[in-house]
């Protein structure tokens, strides 16, 4: 039997296209009859609440403190969006009074919640029987996100065309997958459309990328200025199933699910 | 003269043997708790992912595995990391005595684990979710 695979999809900065990319996974993955739970870990930044409003008592951020059960923040969206296969969510509780909660928590509370965070997955994927769960978490290196790629399978990273984004990208893989015998896979966005218009340019770029980062690039998504005129609440992949850029995460969809069939290749010693 | 010098060496034994039983108290008391106190708050510590990042290559191998299997005995790790099970029983009790794992005997098992990581699967057996929406 195969056991769940647990996507954590990650940045170095903010604003790189994390959530979107995350809840498009999700939806495709749901909808091609995919048990799929969606958990957004940016607790110092929600935004999956603007696209899945639900308006239960519990946040995850409730669950990992230990005041509630799983099930208590799990909402099923499966009618709602119509997915053949069961679409769960797990907000975070987008309060400004939550989130100066979360900045002030200690190491201590940390810990406790990447056990949490560890027995959900188990609870997910053994209780459950859910074929993904994708986690959105916070950009950087921050005790949230770390211990959302520790509670992984593998990371997605998402980077986009800034210098110092690439630098920060190249850096993680390095000191924190690397480190965590996590394996990752890169995901280019927001690439000026004129740079991958042509296909010759596209494989070139995506080649000089595989060699920076050392790692298998997934695709080099454009800058989709009408994806930025949507509102929050649009899913790409439900809502406009013809557009590039749903049609390319389909693409991904589909090599992030042979890269979960994949048993983890052991690592080459830094 | 006489008398008075003998009243202040009475006195000084008196002041020493109060010191001496003042010490006796002190070490006493952390003799019988240091130790114990110490441990117990190891034992808190556990594991964060930022002291896990911290480690020297081959601990972190050995605490990740850990991580990994829940709860597990040294010949589980060994298998895991494809080292001999003496040495990474030498890792894990490395780990233990720094207080980032608990050790816990069983018959003639030694089992390690990150502490509580067990904890509430159990009582998370409820299939119902409530729906929201449709």
């Amino acid at each position: 039997m195969n056991p769940g695979t647990v996507l954590a999809v990650h940045s170095y900065k903010g604003g790189t296209g994390k959530t979107l990319i995350s809840m498009n996974l999700a939806t495709i993955l749901a909808k091609q009859g995919k048990n799929v739970c969606l958990i957004d870990l940016d607790l110092r930044a929600p935004s999956l609440d603007a696209t899945f409003a639900a308006n239960g008592k519990h946040w995850i951020n409730d669950f990992l403190s230990g005041t509630c059960e799983p099930m208590d923040v799990l909402k099923d969206f499966s009618k709602e969006k119509a997915t053949s296969g069961r679409l769960l969510v797990a907000l975070a509780n987008p309060s400004m009074e939550a989130i100066r909660e979360i900045v002030t928590k200690d190491k201590r509370w940390e810990m406790g919640a990447l056990r949490r965070l560890l027995s959900l997955k188990e609870f997910l994927t053994n209780n459950l029987a859910m074929d993904y769960v994708v986690m959105d978490t916070s950009p950087g290196l921050s005790y949230g996100s770390i211990n959302a790629v520790a509670a992984s399978d593998f990371v997605l990273v998402v980077s986009t065309w800034d210098a110092s984004d690439i630098t920060g990208t190249q850096g993680m893989i390095g000191e924190l997958y690397d480190l965590l015998e996590r394996r990752a896979i890169v995901i280019m966005n927001k690439i000026p459309e004129q740079l991958i218009a042509a296909e010759e340019m596209k494989e070139r770029l995506a080649d000089q990328f595989k060699r920076a980062f050392k790692l298998p690039v997934m695709d080099l998504l454009p800058c989709y200025c009408d994806i930025l005129r949507q509102e929050r609440a649009t899913i790409m992949a439900l809502d406009k199933p013809d557009h590039p850029f749903s049609k390319s995460l389909v693409e991904i969809v589909g090599k992030v699910e042979k890269a979960g069939e994949k048993p983890a290749p052991p690592l080459p010693k830094p | 003269m006489r008398g008075d010098q003998i009243s202040k060496s009475a006195e000084l034994s008196r002041t020493l043997k109060r010191i001496e039983k003042k010490i006796d108290i002190l070490i006493s008391g952390t003799e019988g708790k240091r130790p114990a106190k110490r441990r117990e708050e190891a034992m808190g510590e556990g594991l964060d992912v930022m002291t896990l990042l911290s480690f020297p290559d081959h601990l972190r191998k050995s605490a990740m595995t850990i991580m990994k299997l829940g709860k597990a005995m040294a010949e589980d790790v060994a298998k895991e990391t494809g080292r001999a099970r003496a040495i990474e029983s030498a890792y894990l009790n490395q780990l233990a005595r720094m207080g980032y794992v608990k050790k816990v005997r069983e018959g003639r098992r030694v089992y390690f684990s990150l502490e509580g990581n067990q904890a509430n699967i159990e009582s998370l057996i409820n299939p119902k979710v409530a729906e929201e929406g449709g």
